[in-house]
């Protein structure tokens, strides 16, 4: 069906992704390759070019599995069960594409619903991942695909096996595919199991020289005025390239793998910290495959250094690659030493010298008077940090510059049964209107979203008893009637209840926090959420945003938001709760999110209470509705005394709590180790 | 419906760089299509309409609901023809073929995704009892234009399957029960209101152009929009006639630039322009260096020229450019790509 595809030797640089799609033809042991990339960077044309170059493999005849006559160990239920010698032929390799509309009969089989109503009996259909058997599964955009299909998917990958229980059928074959998969991360990344079934992972960008964009123009430019002619020019090199693919599949057996370098091979993996040990596995097959294509005896520590990159990339955990944003670190240090200051200076101020532990247990118990520590150390801190920064106005405002961004955690609401409405890419829900991805059928459909094709399965082994019915040639009954399940994600509402307080104004601390929100605000960008803003100081809180799925106006008013005064954080949370509580009482099944900004040191009462009482009191109220989530972002500065204010805000709240270095989502590594709390 | 007249192309006011871009489409489809970003009431839904009257004609095969092209695609109309279970009378006789025009696909915001895409048959399969595919609008769409209005308000899942097959020119479709693809390639027209939310980065790559449209703030010019809105609604048939001469010119120029564009050249310091355009400005991968030299030898086609000039870049550039300007997320997309190049070279 692919037209006149660019070949692959055309391909101008992205040396990387070209050797990482070779070494996996070669061996396809490696288990696959994911290529992340921004847009127009050739990921696709290379995947699919891969297609011409595969080499022939020996195959069972007929066989839709395309099983191996020479290990029948391995074949599926019906070779297994035929005599032999089975019957052979020889066939490229195939590239299967699996597109993302693809529901769940198809990428793992169901009932052949023709042989169903025709014969009678129940035949399995063979879906993609027989297809892709011996082969390679190709997904483009794999990381907008459908939760469920990657279950499937990786089911089969992890066990080399697809086995079938559905619909009355029972039936199991091997499925040992090369996944191929290619995304912008732009567009969310992948979940950390995925990440890891693929073998190697390379990254792709533009190139920066105006020679390469040059060849790559003409080169384009020559294919489009004259595709055929363009393809047969490039043959030769083409078939090269197979060639080598060919020789270097018959030379892996016979490459040597010196022992040494085994434990060379462990000490890479153990210093970039990966997870398990796969990574050892890959990234011995790899060498190999490379010294195969090179045409190497025995591999060397020059292979290993080659391909190690590829395969630690997505598995590293420790140091990140992107963003490399060295200024960070200087900041850190900077940070630390006026800590060790702060801590000299406060045991003098404060009476008590305030531990953590201690101000928990007060909390519990103690005096009112006593909680209120906090305050004065909070005061005087105040002068001796607001000297430094910009400049400020006649009302003890200032302005704070928006910190770095970075890429937040993922933050969720728990996926769950009710059926709602809406659009976003934030949480999954069920779907009540007939809108959404058709994920699977049901026994009973709603609202009269009929799944025919499934109907249709469920009526076909019945129809030689039933007869035809009034013209038609299926005879349905009531029994048979299956419903659509459609799932779609939709946004969540984010609301921002932002401590704008002279407190905060300490330190960097507020650039710091326009940074998480800013941070924040993008990821509600990326997911379509409704945003929402609320900050309070100076006695009162405001509403900055009303409930809105603006996001940009969102940023403006952020960048705007001025610092300065005292913090009236119970003035704070009653105001996000009444904003919430109206968000609740027009959509009841709506479950917004509050993300609460502050470093907890309250100081302005809206009653008589002591103002950290009163925070608390109303905190372990809004808590008790469980519709809406919080989470409290502690933007109190690191160190050996903290007061932890926010810590016990966020107990009493029942949220997450996040120190804003936590909420970082540290590019990938994070993921993989499915640290989500 | 057919003889509902549609307000003539020619006859919309000023937005002279939407319909260059709308026409340069039209002349080269591989441009793969054309982003329209601007307020409401700005003629952007009518131009896309009108569109229909000024395109050129093609060859398909009879009752063919793909719009096969014979010349290239004989093979593959006969296999779609036995998948679906109506070979072709005599094996080996040639199809018969006809001419009709460009069509331009519809795709409401309400659309579900079997309709995109494709889906079991009903009809066909409770009445013969066998599974057969019925294509959906991408099949529609195939060598057309797939006109998206308030693209920005397509439900997620939905753009995601259009990416696919925007990225693949095939449609494959494996959902429920089916197992099927057939070539969809077609020139994507988006038109948006930004105030309503932005578009997904990679939907936004997939359009080879992007205008940014206002309102006109000549008051001649909204005398004119007036005066000839109003005739049109008086009598639209008079109207369209009043046009019809400079429709046909219109449509007879864009024929002559399509049958001069494969013979446009290009010399090697333009392509160089173009490639430090790019690297000036800052945009990702490569798309756009194509796009632009495809826009530039697009735009000399329709001057009548065989050979791309310094200007053609300029204003190639000027289309191609707006959307893939490298900027931080939550910026705005930038109104004037040459205003960007200038500012990015100075600050080096």
């Amino acid at each position: 069906m692919y037209r006149n595809l660019y070949p692959f030797s055309a391909i101008v640089g992205q040396e990387e992704l070209k050797q990482a799609l070779l070494l996996n033809a070669v061996n396809p042991a490696i288990g696959g390759v994911l290529v992340r990339g921004e847009k127009g960077t050739a990921k696709s044309t290379a995947a699919r070019a891969l297609a011409e170059l595969l080499p022939r493999i020996n195959i069972v005849e007929g066989c839709p599995f395309s099983c191996d006559p020479d290990h029948p160990d391995e074949a599926c239920d019906n070779c297994r069960r035929a005599v032999s010698p089975l019957p052979r032929d020889r066939r490229q390799a195939r590239v299967v594409t699996l597109p993302l509309n693809a529901t769940e009969d198809r990428v793992s089989g169901g009932v052949d619903f023709t042989l169903a109503i025709q014969e009678g009996r129940r035949a399995l259909q063979p879906g993609l991942l027989a297809a892709a058997n011996r082969g390679i599964l190709y997904v483009d955009e794999v990381n907008l695909l459908d939760d469920h299909i990657v279950d499937i998917i990786l089911d089969a990958a992890a066990s080399g096996e697809n086995i079938i229980e559905r619909e009355g059928i029972s039936f199991s074959h091997p499925a040992r595919f090369i996944l191929v998969g290619t995304m912008n991360p732009e567009e969310g990344e992948l979940r950390p199991q995925l990440l890891d079934r693929f073998g190697l992972c390379v990254e792709t960008a533009g190139a920066a020289d105006a020679e390469t964009r040059v060849a790559l123009m003409e080169r384009h430019q020559a294919f489009d005025a004259d595709p055929s002619a363009f393809i047969q020019n490039w043959k030769k090199a083409n078939q090269r390239v197979a060639l080598q693919i060919q020789t270097g599949r018959e030379r892996l057996p016979l490459v040597r793998m010196p022992r040494h370098l085994r434990s060379f091979i462990t000490e890479l993996c153990a210093e970039s910290n990966v997870a398990g040990h796969r990574a050892d596995l890959i990234m011995e097959q790899t060498a190999r495959a490379l010294a195969a294509l090179n045409a190497a005896p025995e591999v060397t520590t020059a292979h290993i250094s080659e391909i190690a990159p590829m395969v630690l990339m997505h598995r590293r955990r420790e140091a990140q690659p992107p963003p490399p944003r060295p200024e960070e670190k200087e900041q850190e240090e900077e940070q630390q030493e006026p800590e060790q200051e702060e801590e000299d200076q406060q045991p003098s101020e404060a009476p008590e010298p305030p531990e953590s532990e201690g101000e928990a247990e007060q909390a519990a118990g103690e005096s009112p008077e006593e909680d209120q520590e906090p305050e004065p150390a909070d005061e005087s801190e105040k002068p001796a940090e607001q000297a430094p920064p910009r400049p400020e106005d006649e009302n003890g405002e200032q302005l704070f510059q928006v910190g770095d961004t970075f890429r937040v955690k993922p933050i969720t609401a728990a996926k769950d049964r009710v059926f709602r409405r809406g659009s976003g890419r934030r949480s999954r829900t069920r779907v009540s209107q007939k809108q959404g991805r058709y994920v699977k059928s049901c026994l009973t459909p709603r609202h009269g979203d009929i799944a025919l094709d499934a109907t249709l399965r469920a009526a076909a082994p019945y129809q030689k008893q039933r007869g035809p019915a009034n013209g038609l040639c299926v005879n349905l009954s009531k029994d048979d009637v299956r419903g659509k399940i459609r799932e779609k994600r939709i946004g969540n509402f984010l609301l921002f209840a932002v401590d704008a307080s002279g407190s905060m104004g300490a330190r960097g601390r507020m650039a710091a926090s326009k940074g998480a929100i800013m941070s924040l605000l993008l990821d509600a960008y990326q997911k379509r959420d409704k945003v929402g803003m609320i900050s309070f100081r100076r006695g009162e809180a405001t509403v900055n945003l009303p409930p809105s799925t603006s996001v940009d106006l969102a940023s403006k008013l952020l960048e705007e938001m001025p610092v300065g005064g005292r913090t009236p954080l119970s003035a704070g949370l009653a105001k996000s709760f009444e904003q919430v509580r109206n968000i609740l009482l027009k959509d009841p099944s709506a479950r917004p999110i509050v993300i609460l900004i502050t470093d907890g040191k309250s100081n302005v009462a809206m009653g008589d209470q002591k103002p950290v009482d009163e925070a608390l009191r109303l905190a372990g109220a809004m808590g008790g509705d469980e519709r809406i989530r919080y989470i409290v972002v502690d933007t109190e500065a690191p160190g050996l005394v903290t007061f932890e204010l926010a810590g016990r805000l966020a107990a009493a709240l029942g949220a997450q709590y996040f120190k804003i270095d936590d909420l970082k989502a540290q590019t990938l590594i994070d993921i993989v180790k499915g640290q989500n709390p | 419906m057919k003889t509902t007249p549609v307000y003539p192309f020619t006859a919309i006011v000023g937005q002279e760089k939407m319909k260059l871009a709308l026409i340069l489409n039209i002349i080269n489809p591989g441009l793969s299509g054309i982003l329209i970003r601007g307020e409401k009431g700005t003629a952007k839904s009518t131009a896309v309409r009108a569109l229909a009257a000024i395109l050129p004609e093609i060859e398909v095969f009879e009752d063919d609901y793909f719009q096969l092209d014979p010349d290239e695609e004989t093979d593959v109309y006969l296999e779609i023809a036995r998948s679906l279970g109506r070979p072709a009378e005599n094996e080996g006789e040639i199809p018969r073929t006809m001419k009709r025009r460009v069509r331009v696909v519809e795709l409401p915001v309400g659309a579900t995704e079997d309709r995109v895409v494709g889906t079991l048959d009903l009809e066909h399969a409770l009445k013969k009892g066998e599974k057969r595919v019925e294509p959906g609008l991408l099949a529609a769409a195939h060598r057309g234009i797939l006109y998206v209005d308030e693209v920005n308000l397509l439900d997620d899942h939905v753009v995601d399957v259009l990416l696919d097959s925007a990225a693949m020119g095939v449609n494959t479709i494996e959902r429920e029960g089916v197992s099927f693809s057939h070539p969809a390639r077609f020139t994507l027209v988006g038109t948006m209101n930004p105030e309503e939310g932005e578009l997904r980065p990679q939907l936004l790559d997939r359009f080879g152009l992007c205008v940014n449209i206002e309102g006109i703030h000549s008051a001649d010019e909204r005398v004119a929009v007036m005066e000839r809105r109003g005739a049109f609604d008086e009598d639209p048939e008079k109207f369209v006639r009043q046009w019809q001469a400079e429709s046909r010119d219109l449509a007879e120029r864009i024929q002559k630039a399509s049958r001069l564009y494969p013979q446009v050249t290009v010399e090697k310091p333009m392509l160089y322009e173009i490639a430090q355009y790019c690297l000036d400005v800052g945009v990702d991968g490569h798309r756009g260096d194509i796009i632009i030299l495809k826009a530039a030898k697009t735009l000399a086609a329709y001057e009548g020229r065989s050979e791309v000039a310094s200007g053609d870049i300029r204003t190639a550039a000027e289309l191609a450019l707006p959307h893939r300007v490298r900027r931080q997320p939550l910026m705005d997309i930038a109104d004037n790509v040459a205003a960007v190049r200038e500012k990015a070279v100075q600050t080096g």
